[in-house]
Formats: C-alpha cells, sequence, structure tokens
C-alpha cells in the first residue's frame, strides 16, 4: 500500500480512537488527502468556548513535507489572517518535522491560540491591536470566537461601553456589530459618524490608525479627520 | 553539422580565399572539425595574434568535478587542523559557510560547541567534556556509545529546539509547549530500543507506522530511527522540493545534520523494496542533484567562483581578477562557462552539447565565436561575472548597465511609444513594420527612404555624414524655463533610449535574419559553385552584426551618462563609425541576391565584415582601456566611482 495513505489512514483512525483529545479529523469528498479538523478553543483564552475548524490538505511528499493547513473559521488572532484563515506557525514550514502528525500540528494550532506572538504576526492590524491594548483585543477576539465559532461571547469581566449592546445581539442569529467586530468603542465611531462621515468609512479610519487604549490620546481628531477625508 | 555531407578535400581553402594568406595544411579530419573550422574564423580577426585584449579577463571554467577537488582540498585541510572525520569537517565548513579561517578559529576556543551548533554531535548536558578528545570519536559509523545514552529523558528533553531559536519564526513556547504535550508518545515510538535487534519487540517505524519484519531501521548518531524506506523518501524529498543539503534528523528539534556518507548510504541502498516502493533511478537522480547542492553551496560562498547561470548546466568559473567588487569600476567581466547549447534546443546528432563538457577543463578568454550549423541552439554559456543583468554588457561596466535599466524601466511608460514595433512614414503617413535588424527604410507605399532611427531621409545618412548617434547636447543647454528643461531631459533621454532599444530590437530579430541567411546560403549553393563551407561569409556576417548591435546597444547607455567633454566626443565619434559601418552590412545582407552577382557580394560582405570586426574592436578596446585609466567621467554619480567631478546636473 501506498505509505502516504497508510500513515494518514493510520493518523485518522487512532484520532477518532482518542476520546480524550477532543480533537476531530473528518474527510472532505471523501479524499484521505483534504480533511477537515476542529478542536475547541482552549480555556481561560478569549477562544475558550468555541469551535475551530481547519482546512487541511495532504501533500504528495507527506510527511516529509509539512502538511498545509488554514483556518474555515474566522478567528482574530495575530498570527492567523482574520481574512484568510492564513496560519504563522513554525511547524508548518521550517520546523516541520515527519514525526509530527496531523493530530499533534492541530494541538499546536490549539496552543498557538493561547499563545499569540504578536511580533511575527500574521495580521499586522490584529497585532497592534493585541499590543496596545490587550483587553480590548481580549473583548474582540472573544466577539469573533461568539459570532464565528459558537463562544458564549465577551465575558462579563471584559465588560465595555458596548457590553449591552452584544448582550442584546447575543447568539449566533443575532446581528452583527460591526463596531465590536473591528474592536473599537461605539462612542468612538459615533463621535466621527456626527461629522457626517459614512460608518464604514469611521470604522475603516479608526481601525487602521489603531484608535484603542493608550492611543486614543496619542491620535488628534485633526488627524483622523484627515485621514476620513482623504 | 550532422546534416550535410561534404568530401574531404572541400575543406581546404584556396591560398586567393584566405582573408590574411595564412593557411593551415592539416588535413581535415572529423575529430579536428572545430580546430578547422576556429581557423576558419580567425580569417575573419583583425589580430592574428592570438594575445589577450584590452576587454578580455583571465578567468578558468571549472567542472563540477574540478570543484569537488577543491573542496576536498579544503575539508582535508579541516581534517589535518582539527582531526575530525572528514564527514564531520564537511559539515563544519558549510556551517562556516567554508571561511577555513573562522572555524578553526572557532573550533580551537570551544570545539564542542562548534560541533554541537554545526550539528554534528548531540548535545549533551551533564559531564563537562574535555576539549577535542570527542572530537575524534565524531563519526557517523560508530554510534554504539551513543545508544545506551539516547533513550534516556535528558536526550529527549534536549530536542526542544535550542540553537534554532534564534531563527524559529513562532515562540518556541508555543512549539515547545505543543511538542512537549503531543509528542510524548511519538517520541516513546522514536528514541529507539537501545538494540533492536536483541529485542523481542518488533521495530515500528515512527514515521509511516509500517512494523513488518524486514524493515531496515537507520538512525543518525542522535539514534532516532525509522525505516529506510521513509529516510529515502525524507531525504530525496528535501533535495528535490526544498533544494536542501543540509539534511537534518527527521525527529522534532533533533538538530543532527546527516552526513554525505550517510545521505550517500540511503540513497544508494537500494535492495528493499517492500516499503516506500524504492525507486532506484529517483535515488540516482537525488544523490547526484546532491552532488551538485553541495558543489553550489561551496562556490556560493567563494568570491572567486560563480555558478554557470545556464539552465542545467553544472559548470563554474573562476575570475580572480573580478573576486572584489571594487574591480567593477575598471573591468568588465564577460566569462563562459566552456560550454554550449541549452538543452532542449540542441540539434540532435553529432553535435558536442553543452553539458557534456562537463570533464573539460578549459583556459579561456572571452569572445570566442559561434561555430556550428545551428547558430542559436550552440550558444556559447557567455555571462557577467559581476551582475545578472545581461550575459554580455560590454563596453559598459556592470554599475552603468544597472543604472541605465533601472532608468529606462522608471521611464517605461513615457518611452512605451518608441518600443512599438511599427511607425508612420514620414512622407505618406502609412504604416511600416520593421522587420529586420537594418535601419534603412524604404516605404512599400510612396518609396520614401528614411531612417527608422531618427525618421529623417535616408539621403542624409550617406557616406559622409552620419549624425544618428549623437545628441545634441546644446539644445539642452539652451533650455530657459523649467517647463523645457524637463522637455529637454525627456528629450535627451529618449535620444539615448531610442537607439538602444532599436538596437536591441535589431539584434532580437537576427533570429528571423539568421533563418533567411541560411535560406539564401541553401540557394547560393544551388545557384552557383560555392561550396556549403564557402557561403559560411553569410552567417558569419550576421553573427557579426548581431554582436556588434550589442555592443552598439550598451554603448548608448554610457553616452547617456557620460559627462560633456573631449573624452565624450572621441567617444561617439567610435560609436557613429561603428554604427554606420555596421548599418551599411546589414542592409548588404538584407538586399536580394542575384546569381550572377554572388561573387561580387560575397567580396563586399566579407570586406564589410572585416571592417566591422575592427570598427568593434575600436569601440570595445578604447572604452575597456578608458575604464582601466579612469579616464571616463560621469555626468551622474555612479557606484563605486569616486565622484570627485563637480557640476552634474540633476
Ligand atoms: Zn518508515
Ligand atoms: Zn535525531
Ligand atoms: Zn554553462
Ligand atoms: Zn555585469
Ligand atoms: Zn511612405
Ligand atoms: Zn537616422
Amino acid at each position: 500500500m501506498d505509505a502516504r495513505l497508510r500513515r494518514v489512514n493510520k493518523e485518522i483512525s487512532d484520532c477518532k480512537n482518542d476520546k480524550t483529545s477532543n480533537i476531530t479529523l473528518e474527510l472532505v469528498d471523501n479524499s484521505p488527502f483534504h480533511l477537515k479538523g476542529s478542536f475547541p478553543g482552549p480555556e481561560g483564552t478569549p477562544y475558550e468556548g468555541g469551535n475551530f475548524e481547519v482546512d487541511i490538505t495532504i501533500p504528495d511528499a507527506y510527511p516529509f513535507q509539512p502538511v498545509k493547513m488554514k483556518f474555515i473559521t474566522k478567528v482574530y488572532h495575530p498570527n492567523i489572517s482574520s481574512a484568510s484563515g492564513a496560519i504563522c506557525l513554525d511547524i508548518l514550514k521550517d520546523a516541520w518535522s515527519p514525526v509530527l502528525t496531523l493530530k499533534s500540528t492541530l494541538i499546536s494550532l490549539q496552543s498557538l491560540l493561547c499563545s499569540p506572538e504578536p511580533n511575527d504576526p500574521q495580521d499586522a492590524e490584529v497585532a497592534k491591536h493585541y499590543t496596545t491594548s490587550k483587553a480590548s483585543f481580549d473583548e474582540t477576539a472573544a466577539y469573533w470566537t461568539q459570532i464565528y465559532a459558537g463562544g458564549p461571547g465577551p465575558k462579563a469581566s471584559l465588560k465595555g461601553d458596548n457590553i449591552k449592546d452584544k448582550d442584546n445581539k447575543k447568539g449566533k442569529g443575532g446581528m452583527m456589530d460591526e463596531i465590536a467586530m473591528a474592536g473599537l468603542e461605539k462612542a468612538h465611531v459615533e463621535q466621527f459618524e456626527s461629522l457626517g462621515f459614512p460608518k464604514a468609512k469611521v470604522i475603516d479610519v479608526l481601525k487602521r490608525l489603531n484608535y484603542r487604549g493608550a492611543n486614543v490620546s496619542s491620535i488628534s481628531e485633526d488627524r483622523i479627520v484627515e485621514e476620513l477625508l482623504k | 553539422m550532422s546534416d550535410y555531407e561534404v568530401s574531404d578535400d572541400e575543406y581546404y581553402y584556396d591560398d586567393e580565399e584566405m582573408m590574411d594568406g595564412t593557411q593551415d595544411d592539416d588535413e581535415y579530419d572529423e575529430m579536428d572539425m572545430d580546430d578547422d573550422y576556429n581557423d576558419y574564423n580567425d580569417d575573419f580577426k583583425v589580430d592574428t595574434v592570438p594575445k589577450k585584449k584590452s576587454y578580455e579577463i583571465d578567468y578558468e571554467s571549472l567542472s563540477q568535478a574540478d570543484v569537488e577537488e577543491l573542496m576536498k582540498q579544503d575539508v582535508e585541510h579541516i581534517v589535518g587542523i582539527t582531526g575530525v572525520e572528514e564527514c564531520a569537517a564537511a559539515i563544519l565548513l558549510r556551517h562556516s559557510s567554508w571561511n577555513k579561517e573562522r572555524l578553526i578559529e572557532k573550533y580551537m576556543d570551544n570545539p564542542t560547541g562548534l560541533l554541537v551548533e554545526a550539528g554534528v554531535t548531540v548535545p549533551e548536558q551533564p559531564e563537562p567534556t574535555t576539549s577535542g578528545s570527542r572530537a575524534h570519536s565524531v563519526s557517523a559509523s560508530s554510534p554504539s556509545t551513543k545508544r545506551s545514552t539516547r533513550s534516556s529523558s535528558k536526550i529527549l528533553s534536549s530536542f526542544v529546539p535550542s540553537s534554532r531559536n534564534s531563527s524559529s519564526k513562532v515562540s518556541s513556547s508555543t512549539t515547545g509547549s505543543s511538542s512537549t504535550r503531543t509528542s510524548s508518545t511519538l517520541m516513546k515510538r522514536l528514541s529507539p530500543d537501545p538494540s533492536p535487534t536483541n529485542s523481542n519487540e518488533p521495530f515500528t517505524c515512527p514515521i509511516c507506522f509500517d512494523d513488518s519484519t524486514d524493515l531496515k531501521p537507520m538512525a543518525l548518531d542522535c539514534g532516532h530511527m525509522s525505516c529506510s524506506g521513509c529516510w529515502q523518501a525524507y531525504i530525496t524529498s528535501k533535495i528535490r522540493d526544498e533544494a536542501e543539503h543540509c539534511i537534518r534528523c527527521m525527529a522534532e528539534g533533533c538538530q543532527i545534520v546527516s552526513p554525505d556518507s550517510f545521505v550517500k548510504k540511503v540513497l544508494t541502498s537500494c535492495g528493499d523494496s517492500s516499503m516506500m516502493g524504492v525507486d532506484v533511478e529517483a535515488n540516482k537522480i537525488a544523490w547526484s542533484r546532491f552532488q551538485e547542492l553541495l558543489a553550489r553551496n561551496f562556490v556560493a560562498s567563494v568570491p572567486s567562483l560563480k555558478f554557470c547561470p545556464y539552465p542545467s548546466c553544472t559548470n563554474t568559473v573562476k575570475c580572480t581578477d573580478a573576486a572584489l567588487k571594487s574591480s567593477l569600476t575598471t573591468i568588465v567581466p564577460t566569462v563562459s562557462c566552456g560550454a554550449r547549447g541549452i538543452p532542449g534546443l540542441e540539434k540532435s546528432s553529432g553535435e558536442e552539447s553543452g553539458n557534456n563538457n562537463k570533464n573539460s577543463k578549459s583556459k579561456g578568454t572571452s569572445g570566442g565565436s559561434g561555430t556550428s550549423s545551428s547558430i542559436l541552439a550552440n550558444k556559447e554559456h557567455k555571462f557577467c561575472f559581476g551582475c545578472p543583468i545581461e550575459a554580455d554588457h560590454r563596453p559598459v561596466v556592470c554599475a552603468i548597465a544597472k543604472m541605465w535599466l533601472k532608468k529606462c524601466e522608471d521611464d517605461s511608460e513615457t518611452a512605451n511609444w518608441i518600443k512599438s514595433n511599427t511607425k508612420e512614414c514620414s512622407q505618406c503617413q502609412s504604416t511600416i513594420e520593421k522587420n529586420g535588424g537594418c535601419n534603412h527604410m524604404t516605404c512599400k507605399k510612396c518609396k520614401h527612404e528614411f531612417c527608422w532611427v531618427c525618421m529623417g531621409p535616408w539621403s542624409e545618412h550617406g557616406t559622409q555624414w552620419y549624425s544618428c548617434n549623437r545628441y545634441d547636447e546644446k539644445a539642452g543647454v539652451d533650455a530657459r524655463d523649467a517647463q523645457s528643461k524637463s522637455r529637454a531631459s525627456l528629450e535627451r533621454y529618449l535620444h539615448y533610449y531610442n537607439r538602444w532599444a532599436n538596437h536591441e530590437q535589431s539584434a532580437k530579430l537576427s533570429v528571423d535574419l539568421y533563418a533567411k541567411t541560411e535560406k539564401k546560403m541553401e540557394d547560393m549553393q544551388l545557384t552557383s559553385e560555392l561550396t556549403w563551407i564557402e557561403v559560411q561569409f553569410m552567417k558569419k556576417a550576421v553573427e557579426e552584426v548581431e554582436k556588434c548591435r550589442m555592443t552598439l546597444k550598451w554603448t548608448y547607455s554610457m553616452a547617456y551618462y557620460l559627462a560633456p567633454g573631449n573624452q565624450k566626443e572621441l567617444f561617439e565619434d567610435n560609436q557613429r563609425d561603428l554604427e554606420k559601418a555596421v548599418e551599411d552590412l546589414s542592409e548588404l545582407l538584407e538586399g536580394p541576391i542575384e546569381p550572377e552577382d554572388i561573387p561580387n557580394l560575397r567580396q563586399k560582405v566579407t570586406d564589410k565584415t572585416v571592417y566591422v570586426q575592427k570598427r568593434n574592436e575600436i569601440v570595445l578596446d578604447d572604452t575597456a582601456k578608458g575604464f582601466h585609466e579612469g579616464r571616463w567621467k560621469w555626468n551622474v554619480p555612479v557606484e563605486g566611482f569616486e565622484d570627485d567631478e563637480a557640476g552634474f546636473d540633476a
């Protein structure tokens, strides 16, 4: 039998038999070389309570070349592209070792959610958010988890100005709050909206300028208006 | 040369046909074809003495075997000083980018540290070893002493990446924590049984999960076992997919590098076809690719060596004169690896083909002439030792060529319209397409004769007065206001660019010209008494025109940056004379051939070819000497040149 197929089949069955890890693997299009993995968000993180799905492609030279993985579930994380789900993780590149398995790689992704590495970001805007105001970042990440991964939403302890709005729209069926999705304060967005700028544009500019936490006092309103006028 | 038959005596020349009167009386035979042919080409050479020209440099072509010999000498040097084994010395050298002095210094300072850092030996935490003593035991073949320790937990804990931390992208805590968590089971599998043969427990490969009894477990010094099939697949993939010569152990975080002997053992042991489907052919390819990668790594580390950039060529050129970057202001290091042809383009039978020259160690100087029936498929592997810009950008130095191309790129949009292959007749406005290299255009409709470059009437380009190459700097000086100044500067640029691009395009069109010429040569043989070898003058002329157009092309980049003055004027005089000669010859080649006129044409073309060659020689020689003497002054600061000349106009 083809060695790659044997190995992947063994990995899939090992994973099925392992009831303790909460990692699942299932075939996509009935091919053992295109899989969908999933794992629960780690406890004590903004991802807790969510279920994260990962698209897995097994290359021809597997396991001698690294498996290809990207998030299907949208994740708010410095090392994961908020748009494409692409992941920046060394073991998926040059630090790959043939002894790593699909399961161990998924566990590595799970622990990547525990310990972001903002100095080597995949998503620069998210990384900026993470480094400047961790509390606000956590809140946004939890909100994304709620919207996309079925999480419970930001915890009471992380309560911010717009928590009331979120409570109203709790659950997957609810309307998405664009301001919370962007990790911004409702009051800030409304302030510039009232000057006559469209909401989407205000969100875009404030996000780009990282108008959060301590940054709020260092960015002048003129600067923002200037950007809005561009 | 396989597609024609000639009897031996047709390869003789009559004395009267020899341009310089010399005659080679050796009888032609199949093997001497090339020498004979070169003699024939020499007839066209202006210099009969084969001495090095001012625009040529000394270099040496090395085959991969020659390079391997150089590597071996370095390895032996390190073995002699440090006492480590050859394979270890090779890994140390690669780790130190073949800097022997630094390697020895580091080794003397801390041998164990260096051996661990380079991936030769496994780091061992306890018992601080006395320096030197362990180094001698470094070996890929005697892991027996280490086997007893390798399954211990202290080794396993050392798998958490340490030395790669600096380069590793994501926090080691991430990988580390996950690996310690996840790999505990794997590591148990990976940490091999100290003596698999004695054990009752059968070996299960931790990579492919195979547990067949006929598996052949293999490991590096670190002892991380996996089956030979997995090693083969892994090493092949590293070499083929990643072009990697530094192949580390498969265990996660293990830094041990496979010695060459191990790679060879894995790729050449082809007895067991039970597991990963041993592909003997693929292994062979991988092994030879591995050796090439090692040679490339070495060549890339030595400034006086450069790998031939032609596809699938494995030759190297050694050029000591061009090893230092500072030398590139005085020389243009055009070199050739000694091989010819590009795979896929080669003519099928009988010809010496490019890559088969691997074992020939040839001394050479640049500027050899193409000598095969298939002109393009058998081009020599010419390249610039100093830059990747163009194979032969003589007479200008790399910095000027680079600046000029950058400028053309930046200004490409303004200049785009000139690039186009069509123009309008200045008299009747009908569209005219250029399809040959000649600049003398005749409108099909109104028969107006004009110059493609300046669009002026061709009559003004007659014998005495040819000013198509020179930009009237005065017009630029006269510019008063900023607007006309910037227009003048654009016009100035376009003047040079136009001519530069025209020669480039003409040289490209010479592919068509080659084809047409070959057809004409065939016709000539049918309509005249001339033999195949006697109609070679046509091909030779086409080659010369192409060569000179490349020279001319680059002279315009040079003239653009030359500071105004006597030197520039002399340069442009030489440029003009060459251009005029080239256009004359080019026109002659593209004209129709009347059978009764062939002897006359032959004389004319041959004479003009010699003249063109002489003009080209003068341009190349004088420019090269100018660089050597530091005679050329620029109107802008040029990288590497002292900008002592004041008054650059921005
Ligand atoms: Zn195996
Ligand atoms: Zn190892
Ligand atoms: Zn070559
Ligand atoms: Zn160059
Ligand atoms: Zn016309
Ligand atoms: Zn002209």
